[in-house]
């Protein structure tokens, strides 16, 4: 099984700058396309640009994985072994989640993209 | 004393009011004391103004799904529905589960985790084992919510395992509880004005989670596979029942469209909806009730490889009545989108266009080519229209009671 998922696409769906003209659909003319970054290539590209997982928790991630495989090196039925499986799928979910934090971090510039009216969010020309 | 929640002023009108007693709403009444701000004017004695404050009554809504199944992208886009950003509570833990927007208010449900990580290691159970979980304490804060009252949840911290100090939560207008367990308490069911479940089949968990994974250092095909088969028994036996309490269930599949497809990219995705619920009016495509299988790429629409397949019919679901809409591919194209949009009925949208508007607005997120973003979306527009008809019920009490 595992060699078959091998070529399972890794596109992700980060937001291109194609996206962004998308974001207005009022202007948008009627045969847009969807971003490219859907129609994956097949190659294991993972995260290309993206943000790379803050060390602490990659750190915790990876001994985690460890730990898993000699734990149930002993007794693969055994709870502890499923428990410690448990904790390496909650710390690659915080893993994903720390990521997704830092891709848009800037807390004025998300404001902003929404409330682009607002007076905090005006630009002056000197 | 009581006290008028800081976190209602976001609302566009001010909780406390002079309304009179209308239908569901509490009132409280408050007694504001206040004083000459020169001491030495005590002696006038103190003032006191009676104020009327309703207090909001959130519904409250169920999200259950395994970790890692798409529930973040589902609540961005369910608040995003509503209007506006949800962004964690401010000057709090940065380590909060929880989100809060103008209307709605979104908790994790790990946070009533009782075993941190170090205790589930050294019992030998998962998160996923009701063991490992406090439902007495769940039920009872959902329930304050509900009557409208503020609580103190305790925060689990996803990256040290532990549990952190509680963290104040007033009641918003839609309160939605996400994790592995909504429905899995009957106290807690109960309390639910609508419950969704996201249903991912093996092959596209293990494709996602591959897709999530394996860049990380110490990730392989390998491990990505353990972890999913040594949390399955918990899973089945604790998480996995829960769909049939739900008023809606997302399933998603590897595609039809495709023979032997393994690359879990493109998707089968089925939106299930419960009959009978009030408030709810399921979905349809075309004819109401009828039985209807279409391929909208044609000679008025052409589509990319390998196609959209749109499927609609009665059901039964865990011996329950229901309607199911199917969708098989992806949009590639703009036209493609609107074009089925405009054939769906009873989305509960405010305008037409609006769940295409929706799906373009956050193109970035996961699955808005696919039937995942388009369900998500369609459930969050049906969410809203419930909460609306809630809503004019309440007030429709004493409105009625007016006009005669």
């Amino acid at each position: 099984m595992a060699s078959a998922l091998t070529n399972v696409s890794l596109s992700t769906f980060a937001p291109t700058a194609r996206g962004d003209v998308l974001a207005r659909p009022q202007v948008a003319p009627a045969r847009v396309t969807f971003p490219t970054a859907y129609r994956g290539s097949g190659a294991l590209s993972c995260r290309a640009g993206g943000p790379a997982t803050p060390p602490g928790i990659s750190d915790k991630m990876s001994d985690s994985i460890k730990e898993a495989q000699e734990t149930c090196s002993e007794d693969a039925a055994s709870g502890e072994c499923a428990a410690a499986w448990d904790e390496v799928e909650e710390l690659s979910a915080a893993a994903s989640h720390a990521r997704d934090k830092l891709k848009d971090s800037d807390p004025l510039e998300n404001y902003c993209k929404e409330n682009p009216e607002t007076d905090e969010c005006r630009t002056y020309d000197s | 004393m009581a006290f008028c929640s800081p976190h209602t002023t976001t609302s566009l009108r001010s909780p406390c009011t002079t309304i009179p007693n209308s239908g569901f709403r509490q009132n409280q009444v408050i007694f504001f004391t206040t004083r000459s701000s020169r001491r030495s004017n005590t002696r006038h004695g103190a003032r006191t103004f009676q104020v009327s404050c309703a207090v909001e009554q959130p519904i409250v809504i169920g999200l259950a799904a395994d970790s890692g199944c798409g529930k973040s992208t589902f609540m961005r886009r369910l608040t995003s529905v509503f209007g506006g950003a949800a962004e964690p509570p401010k000057g709090g833990n940065p380590d909060s589960n929880t989100l809060i927007s103008d209307t709605t208010t979104v908790i994790c449900l790990d946070d009533y985790h009782s075993l941190d990580r170090t205790g589930r290691k050294e019992k030998g159970v998962t998160a996923l084992d009701p063991k490992a979980n406090d439902f007495d304490l769940m039920y009872e804060q959902v329930k304050a919510i509900k009557e409208g009252k503020a609580i103190e949840k305790p925060i689990y911290n996803h990256v040290t395992g532990l549990l952190d100090p509680a963290e104040l939560i007033q009641p918003p207008k839609i309160f939605v509880i996400e994790g592995l367990h909504p429905m899995y308490d009957e106290r807690v069911r109960e309390l639910l004005d609508f419950s969704i479940y996201l249903d991912i089949s093996n092959e596209v968990k293990f494709a996602w989670k591959i897709q999530r994974d394996m860049a990380e250092r110490g990730h392989s095909l390998e491990s990505i596979k353990a972890s999913i088969e040594a949390r399955k028994p918990d899973f089945d036996a604790f998480i996995d029942p829960q769909k049939q309490y739900a008023d809606a269930v997302i399933e998603v599949l590897p595609t039809q469209l495709i023979p032997d497809d393994n690359e879990g990219k493109v998707l089968r995705v089925k939106l299930i909806m419960k009959e009978g619920i009030k408030f709810f009016n399921p979905v349809y495509l075309f004819d109401e009730g009828s039985t209807i299988n279409w391929i909208p790429c044609g000679r008025k629409l052409t589509c990319s490889y390998p196609g959209i397949k749109f499927s609609y019919g009665p059901d039964t679901y865990f011996g329950q009545e229901v309607s199911v809409l199917e969708m098989d591919g992806q949009f590639d194209r703009l036209d493609e989108l609107i074009y089925v949009e405009s054939h769906l009925s009873n989305l509960s949208t405010k305008f037409y266009g609006e769940v295409t508007q929706q799906m373009l607005k956050h193109a970035d997120f996961p699955g808005s080519n696919n039937g995942t973003g388009l369900f998500q979306t369609i459930v969050g527009l049906k969410i809203r229209d419930l909460y609306e008809q809630i809503i004019a019920e309440r007030a429709g009490v004493p409105a009625e009671a007016a006009k005669v």
